[in-house]
């Protein structure tokens, strides 16, 4: 099939385009072929029908025009051709001549009513008249074609429409998808657009927050830096960004992080702002615990520098040699370096006391049952922690060097207990040395004593004694249990 | 104001680590001055309305309790206006403008030189003749 639409080419020639060719059925007689060399001949394209099925089926494909005779109206297929005019779209509205059969004012109300059927018909007398006809087809298929402008811009519009409506639909789909809230604000500020993630959030009725009603949602400490912030950037054009606490639903404000930017048209005026929320609450709580943390670590170095700063000034203002205080600082620095693992291992503020004292008198632990230990396992606080190691650090030495455990057949008993007393618990330690050498008290005090006696009594709040029993050097420590966790 | 100018100053020492605490007197007691010493300056309160011969305050600045060292230092200030202050921290730049007048700060930790070197100025502003009002 032939796809050229050459209006010239006319008669007979279905290829060419329905929608501007004339469909004629005058099944009797010669004015079929009449017509259509007359069509041909002012070069408008045309087809001879044979019935009135066929004609509907054109109507249905919307023929440009048709030209009928009155008495082909009638018959099978009217039908057809009824129903097809019936539900043509409603721009369309097929232009029909008819031409007359016999003289027009002698039509009964059958045949008028057989006419009213086609909607838009104009009546020829017969004989036809060339230029009468003609002028009456090109009119028909003038009018036709305004009606499918009608339709191309119609079906464009709606087409618009419908692209406008996907679009929307897209964008809301978009912007109530991601976890950001997200607004948008006339060039003064003018608040008129929150996604859904918005009102999910702050739980506040649609629209109660258009215009300026957004500041409301702030912490009130907060509302007079973003109103400034916001201000600056609608006077300046210059992006938004601020941190804030916002009003969650909940009734808990949450920190935010606010962003907004301008859109502006060719000529560089903003047309629009647009902002968005996000929830960083969870990060900047992060970021102050890790703040909170190295303040800790930062005071805990420095303490430990302090505290290594007074062991060393100590140990060297009683040391006998310079080798002896060496070997001291040495050995008191492991210690607390282990005293520190331990807390680490802990949670950093309490431990337990039985793994305190298990540690520090690991490193003396000989083999055999040198030690007894028992005692009930109770919280103890960092500090506690750390004095305690250091005191029995102290005792385990001096032990190994001029006590129990400096003889094979030595041992030491360490015991502790919570005595209660009315509501006054009291915390009782004990170390007692057996089966050692005769003690004697020392000529001097050293670090250790010292240590033991003044600074561990500070950091329990309590009392410490060291006895030089001959039989067994022996050290008490009593304080109220709840020195055993002070701060 | 010490009556008998033989008799040494006696210095309130206010740290709550013991071990630096045991420290401290040892330096303050070398450089030959008396010691009295307190775990919180809520303890230093207590000493100072027991005792009047304190000439003066050694304080450490982060300590529990309900007042700081700094704020010890300033209510010393302004109720022992004679007594002198000297602040030990292990904050660096201590802010100046949160010190009482006249008070004079070590860094933390401190060598033994240093302290008793500060303390024997101080005790020469003691013996002075008194220049404020």
């Amino acid at each position: 099939m032939s796809t050229s639409s050459d209006h010239l080419d006319g008669g007979g020639d279905t290829s060419a385009d329905v929608s501007t060719s004339v469909a004629v059925l005058a099944p009797k007689g010669r004015d079929a072929s009449v017509a259509v060399q007359v069509f041909a001949k002012a070069g408008i394209p045309s087809q001879s029908v044979p019935n009135l099925q066929a004609l509907a089926d054109l109507i249905e494909r919307q023929i440009g025009a048709i030209l009928i005779t009155e008495e082909a109206l009638s018959g099978p297929g009217a039908d057809a051709v009824a129903q097809a005019i019936a539900s043509q779209p409603s721009w369309s509205d097929v232009p029909f001549i008819v031409l007359a059969n016999g003289t027009i004012a002698r039509r009964s109300d059958h045949a008028a009513s057989k006419m009213d059927v086609l909607r838009n018909a104009v009546l020829l007398s017969r004989p036809l008249h060339a230029e009468e006809l003609t002028r009456a087809i090109r009119s028909a298929l003038t009018a036709r074609c305004r009606q499918y402008t009608a339709r191309d811009q119609m079906e464009e519009l709606q087409l618009r429409e419908r692209q406008l409506y996907e679009s929307e639909a897209k964008f809301h789909a978009i912007a109530n998808s991601v976890d950001q809230m997200i607004w948008s604000t006339l060039p003064d500020g003018f608040h008129d657009y929150y996604n859904d993630r918005w009102y999910a959030f702050t739980g506040v009725p649609p629209g109660s927050t258009d215009g300026a009603g957004w500041n409301g949602m702030f912490h009130p400490d907060d509302q007079e830096r973003a109103w400034q912030r916001w201000d600056r950037s609608l006077k300046t054009g210059e992006p938004y960004e601020i941190e804030y606490r916002l009003r969650h639903r909940s009734g808990e404000y949450r920190w935010v992080l606010g962003r907004a930017q301008p859109v502006r048209d060719k000529d560089g005026t903003i047309m629009r702002w647009y902002g968005t929320c996000t929830d960083i609450h969870e990060i900047k709580m992060a970021e102050e615990q890790r703040q909170l943390m190295l303040g800790e670590m930062n005071h805990r170095v420095k303490n430990t520098l302090a505290m290594v700063n007074v062991m060393v000034s100590q140990t060297l203002r009683r040391a006998d040699s310079l080798e002896d205080a060496q070997l001291s600082i040495q050995s008191r620095i492991g210690m607390m370096a282990q005293a520190h693992d331990q807390l680490i291992n802990a949670t950093w503020t309490e431990t337990h006391i039985r793994e305190v004292i298990d540690a520090a008198l690991a490193p003396h632990r000989t083999g055999e049952k040198r030690f007894e230990i028992e005692g009930p396992d109770i919280p103890i606080g960092s500090k506690q922690a750390l004095g305690l190691t250091m005191a029995l650090h102290e005792l385990s030495t001096n032990a190994s060097k001029y006590g129990a455990l400096s003889v094979q057949q030595g041992k030491v008993c360490v015991t502790w207990s919570v005595e209660s007393h009315n509501d006054d618990n009291t915390f009782r330690f004990h170390w007692v040395e057996r089966d050692g050498p005769t003690v004697a008290p020392p000529l001097r005090r050293g670090f250790g004593s010292r240590m033991i006696e003044q600074a561990l009594a500070g950091y329990f709040n309590g009392r410490a004694e060291l006895l030089y029993d001959p039989a067994g050097l022996s050290f008490d420590l009593t304080a109220p249990l709840t020195g055993l966790t002070l701060q | 104001m010490t009556v008998n100018t033989r008799k040494p100053p006696a210095v309130l020492i206010v740290e709550d680590e013991p071990l630096i605490r045991m420290d401290a007197i040892d330096i303050v007691e070398d450089a030959g001055f008396r010691t009295y010493e307190a775990a919180s300056a809520d303890a230093a309160l207590l000493v100072m309305e027991r005792v009047d011969d304190i000439a003066i305050l050694f304080t450490d600045v982060d300590m529990p309790g309900s007042m700081n060292g700094l704020e010890l230092a300033a209510h010393v200030r302004n109720t022992r206006p004679s007594v002198k202050i000297l602040i030990t921290s292990g904050i660096f730049n201590v802010d100046q403008s949160s010190l009482p007048n006249g008070a004079v700060v070590i860094q933390k930790p401190y060598a033994m030189g240093h302290v008793t070197r500060k303390l024997q100025e101080i005790a020469a502003e003691l013996d002075a003749p008194c220049d404020q009002d």
